[in-house]
């Protein structure tokens, strides 16, 4: 019965997606979405088969296509994918849907496994399996504008509380005091909000660690963090805030538009990037402000899995590995803006340190620093994450924008939470 | 003779016969490329399918029930008529408007036709870039402009309609080439004379263009508006790139909507029972105006 | 009412002059033909004072009134289309309407003229079909009808018959000069067809190359045609043009003779000629003579029973009273 639902999947999505191409035998094909790392890896494939003969046909696609074109492949079985661009966010759900082949065996038999940050790579292992290799994880920072705030005579806010006094001090209608993801999604406002979410004490599930996923997402906690961001962002945020992504938010930066960006490390390196922004030697970057809780950045694992259906595994891995390799990664750390690599001697290399520090000084520690800070399950690891998230996305969105109040939204959020998991 | 029961082929029966050959390829790929994966989509649709909790096997209208009640669907099905209500009448309006403007000066200005082509060139996700920037307060050189005289443009994307607006513009900016290029042709079918005579007869332009160009255009608008009309209940790039359903949910249309429940919720049954319903308003539409545009031909 | 008066009237379309500044006085109630070759700007002069097209220079006036720069639906005048120009989508009924209705004409009298017209152009059976559901002559008296009833102060057609066959041509060419008769509306008529202009013009205006080469009542254009031009392109077959000696003989550098105007003869006459090709019409037989010392044969009526084989040796001889002179220029020598 699955088989044959997998077919209908597979011939409703068949004729939308352009022509499959099949691997021959030393032939690998190699689907990702669009980032630096993936798109600096593009340009290494004749490097890969320089050296294993192996030719890779690499391909960066968009987001949504990306969703299409593997929802085919993998429900179909065709086998036409080698190896997947694999996030985090996206494992569990993947792995619940069979799509994904364990890979514990191929891991531990790669010599740079040992070099891999281990948190990141904890990321993937599900039932004591291991899913995917990451090669890259992203982390929330906060960039300011040291000018500004030494004008008005205040410090770089610690906490949120002094976020929303300092924002007060400098919004004006040149230069707005904040800007930070909006638009609804598990990957958008759902990448950012999190991090006021848990600061105040706020949190999606009764008790996730310890197995209670009851939705608790409707609280005085998260009230609080809600009403914090809605009041930075309204109050002291740029003309149409609430419909930003983070490509506004570094136009906005870049532009001068706005004081403070919370983003993740792809886009901070290139807020203070003097070859990208004017205002790149007058922004500093520092932690993301803390709360009552704590503090808790933001962090975006990606990584490369070898589907189920994949036809030869041997050479998917072969692949993975040397696309997770210290000398790779180097190459993609200095030709592309990608300073969030996860396998760990890319740091020690001079050239990259040389490179990171010139963009700023403060740049390689203050990523270290937060992605010491990150918890794992910044947004919970569960299959049905994409689904919850885009939920309470819409209803913080819904908030932000006056279709509903705070307490509605969170109530809303809760229910949905609810609906989506069964309960 | 009388005896002979076999119909008469008839005179056309040879040139018949050569038309009905020649569609042969073409009902090939429609059933490849329609049937199947409508096929695959309507057995869905009747499943309950999960991508991560797979199927229990059972069949069953549960998923049509559902949609009955899904508050969300009735939201999206609002949205995608105000887009498509708008958008598709903006489109064929500003379309036939040019479409008339460069008939009349055709001859001189043939570049016209080309540069107003531009934008139905422009692959959606552009456009919808584009907009979207345009209509961002930061990054918008409307906004900018207007702020040298103290003027501040309201932040369209925050607001349901306003953000619909938004979409509509997007929409209607890439898509009324379209309309133009039919209108165009459909213009370049009708004899000048008519014009002429019309002129002679004492009508102004204006009632010319209501009295005979207007009508004579009827088949080529109904045409136009029923493919905009179809094609614009699968919104979704322009939806995806500017507002991502938002604000809340206020702009997911339906088949966005579809796509949050397949892609997002892992719904594969409920997100195909969605997309029949979507196809099922569509062949209603056709079905309508194909029957009007028999009435009107005739 | 219906005068029409151009005067120097001149069109350029770009650097193309297709009408040479000219004058032409149309009275009221006259049936004015412009009959020329193809591409003479028979149309073009029409659609001048239609106001179709804008004059390059010059003015015209109608009825008095200068209209050089009125638009057409203005100037009081109906026209009929070579392409009847129907609207499709209207049924005759509302065709025929049409002007009336953006004239704001009572729905009564509309219905009135519409009666009386179709009464007129025997289209009363098929006041409610299209366009597309009638025939070429029927399409043609609809349009017809159309100009009626606007009760315009004058006529234009242009080629109004050319879609037709040559039966129906012939009935219709009547109706129309019945129904000038009958109105006594000043119609200009374009045609490139002789007979047409012949048969049903007052006045026949013959253009060549956006030049007026003669204007006058059929007979006169017959009897004395003002140059070379008119001589050839009016009457049926063509006159015989003679050059060279036998034209020097007359005093001309060319002569010209009517195929009526000439005699055949077995045993005398003043030339002599060998018969080639002879076209029977049942009354007339118009034989082709070639005699000696012309680079053409001539064309020689003889009545119907007139039996001469081919080859056959006759003499041709012209009437004197009927021969034409021109001189070098072409024009015609009285
Ligand atoms: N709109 C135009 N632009 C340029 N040239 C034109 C235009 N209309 C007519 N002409 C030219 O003007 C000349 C006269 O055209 P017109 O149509 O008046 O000829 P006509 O005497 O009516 O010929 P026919 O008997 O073939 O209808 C032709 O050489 C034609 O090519
Ligand atoms: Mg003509």
């Amino acid at each position: 019965m699955k088989r044959l639902l997998a077919t209908a999947v597979a011939a409703t999505l068949a004729f939308g997606v352009p022509a499959l191409t099949t691997a021959a035998d030393e032939e690998i094909n190699v689907v990702m979405f669009g980032m630096p790392y993936t798109n600096g890896l593009q340009k290494l494939a004749g490097d890969f088969e320089a050296e294993t003969g192996i030719k890779a046909n690499i391909d960066v696609i968009g987001q949504d296509v990306f969703e299409n074109r593997i929802t085919l492949s993998f429900t179909g079985a065709t086998g036409d994918i080698d190896v997947v661009h694999t996030p985090v966010i996206q494992v569990q759900r993947w792995v619940a849907a069979n799509w994904l082949k364990p890979i514990t065996a191929e891991v531990d038999a790669m010599a740079v496994k040992s070099d891999i940050m281990a948190g990141p790579l904890d990321a993937y292992v599900i039932n004591g399996e291991q899913w995917a290799v990451p090669y890259m994880a992203a982390t929330g920072l906060m960039t300011y504008r040291k000018d500004i705030l030494e004008e008005a005579g205040v410090d770089v806010p610690d906490t949120w509380e002094d976020m929303l006094s300092v924002a007060a001090k400098i919004h004006n209608d040149e230069t707005a005091a904040i800007a930070m993801r909006a638009v609804p999604g598990q990957g958008f406002n759902m990448f950012i909000f999190p991090m006021v979410m848990r600061a105040y004490g706020g949190k999606f599930f009764e008790d996730y660690t310890g197995g209670d996923l009851t939705p608790a997402i409707n609280s005085p906690e998260t009230l609080e963090a809600l009403n914090v961001y809605m009041k930075l962002l309204n109050e002291y945020g740029p003309q149409g805030a609430g419909n930003f992504n983070f490509a506004e938010v570094n136009a906005a930066a870049q532009n001068g538009q706005i004081a403070f960006a919370l983003e993740g490390t792809g886009v901070v390196a290139q807020i203070v990037d003097p070859a990208k922004s004017k205002f790149a030697d007058k922004t500093g970057i520092a932690l993301p402000p803390a709360g009552p809780a704590g503090r808790s950045p933001a962090i975006a694992v990606h990584g490369l899995g070898i589907p189920a259906s994949a036809k030869n595994p041997e050479l998917s891995a072969r692949f993975i590995e040397w696309a997770v390799s210290t000398e790779t990664m180097t190459k993609i750390a200095l030709s592309e803006s990608f300073s969030n690599f996860t396998t760990g001697p890319v740091a020690q290399n001079p050239e990259v340190i040389e490179k990171y520090s010139k963009v700023h000084p403060d740049f390689l520690t203050m990523q270290a620093d937060a992605l010491n800070l990150a918890i794992g399950h910044y947004r919970p690891l569960l299959p049905d994450w994409p689904a919850l998230g885009q939920a309470i996305g819409e209803n913080i969105n819904a908030a932000l924008n006056g279709l509903v109040s705070p307490e509605e939204a969170l109530e809303g959020a809760e229910q949905d939470m609810k609906d989506i998991l069964g309960m | 003779m009388s005896s002979n029961s076999k119909q008469r082929a008839g005179a056309t029966y040879e040139l018949e016969r050569g038309y009905r050959r020649m569609i042969v390829p073409a009902i090939i790929a429609v059933a490849i490329f329609a049937i199947v994966p409508l096929a695959g989509m309507l057995a869905l649709s009747f499943s309950d399918y999960h991508l991560i909790r797979g199927s229990n096997g059972e069949f069953g209208l549960r998923n049509f029930i559902k949609l009955v009640n899904d508050k969300r669907l009735v939201n999206s099905i609002y949205v995608m008529s105000v887009l498509s209500l708008f958008g598709v009448a903006a489109q064929v309006i500003i379309g036939t408007a040019v479409a008339v403007g460069l008939h009349k000066i055709v001859g001189r200005w043939r570049l016209g036709r080309v540069l107003f082509l531009v934008p139905y060139a422009v692959p959606h996700v552009a456009v919808a870039l584009i907009w979207l920037s345009l209509f961002t307060p930061t990054l918008s050189p409307i906004n900018a402009f207007f702020d040298l005289f103290g003027i501040t443009v309201p932040s369209f994307l925050t607001s349901q309609n306003g953000a619909m607006f938004a979409i509509i513009v997007a929409d209607t900016w890439t898509n009324f080439p379209f309309t133009m290029l039919i209108i165009l042709a459909a213009l370049q079918g009708i004899s000048p004379d008519l014009d002429e005579a019309a002129a002679l007869d004492g009508a102004s332009r204006v009632k010319t263009f209501i009295f005979i160009t207007l009508p004579l255009l009827l088949p080529a608008l109904l045409m136009v508006t029923l493919f905009r009309f179809i094609d614009s209940l699968k919104h979704f790039p322009m939806i995806f790139v500017m507002t991502k359903g938002g604000p809340g949910r206020s702009t997911q249309a339906t088949n966005f909507y579809a796509y949050v429940q397949t892609f997002q919720n892992s719904n594969v049954a409920y997100g195909a029972a969605i997309a029949v319903l979507l196809f099922l308003m569509a062949a209603l539409i056709s079905f309508y105006v194909a029957k009007l545009n028999q009435r009107i031909s005739s | 009412m219906g005068s029409i008066e151009l005067t120097a009237v001149q069109k350029s379309f770009g650097d193309v002059e297709v009408i040479r500044p000219l004058n032409l006085d149309i009275e009221d109630g006259e049936f004015v033909v412009f009959v020329g070759p193809s591409g003479c700007g028979k149309s073009t002069l029409l659609r001048l004072i239609a106001g179709l097209e804008d004059t390059t220079a010059g003015s015209i006036s109608i009825d008095g009134q200068d209209a050089t720069d009125l638009p057409p639906g203005k100037r009081g005048l109906a026209m009929v289309f070579q392409s009847y120009a129907l609207y499709p989508h209207m049924t005759v009924r509302k065709n025929i309407a049409f002007p009336m209705r953006m004239a704001k004409i009572p729905r009564q009298e509309q219905a009135k003229r519409i009666a009386a017209a179709a009464d007129v152009l025997n289209l009363t059976d098929y006041l409610d079909r299209r366009p597309g559901q009638l025939s070429g002559g029927q399409r043609q008296r609809v349009a017809i009808g159309r100009a009626i009833v606007r009760e315009p102060s004058a006529f234009l057609f242009d080629e109004p018959l050319s879609n037709l066959d040559a039966a129906l041509r012939v009935g219709m060419r009547l109706e129309i000069s019945e129904l000038h008769k009958r109105l006594q509306t000043t119609m200009i008529y374009v045609t490139h067809d002789q007979v047409e202009a012949m048969t049903m013009a007052d006045k026949i205006v013959v253009l060549n190359e956006g030049v007026i080469e003669q204007v006058g009542s059929p007979l006169e254009l017959y009897r004395s045609p003002r140059n070379l031009f008119v001589a050839s392109f009016i009457g049926s077959p063509m006159m015989n043009i003679i050059e060279g000696e036998m034209a020097d003989s007359h005093q001309a550098s060319a002569i010209g003779v009517r195929p009526e105007h000439l005699s055949l003869s077995t045993d005398s006459g003043l030339w002599q000629g060998k018969v080639g090709v002879a076209e029977h019409l049942g009354s007339d037989t118009f034989f082709h003579v070639q005699v000696e010392g012309l680079p053409k044969p001539l064309t020689v009526r003889a009545p119907g029973d007139v039996e001469l084989q081919y080859q056959d040796t006759v003499f041709v001889t012209p009437e004197k009273t009927n021969l034409h002179r021109f001189d070098s220029s072409g024009l015609r020598i009285d």
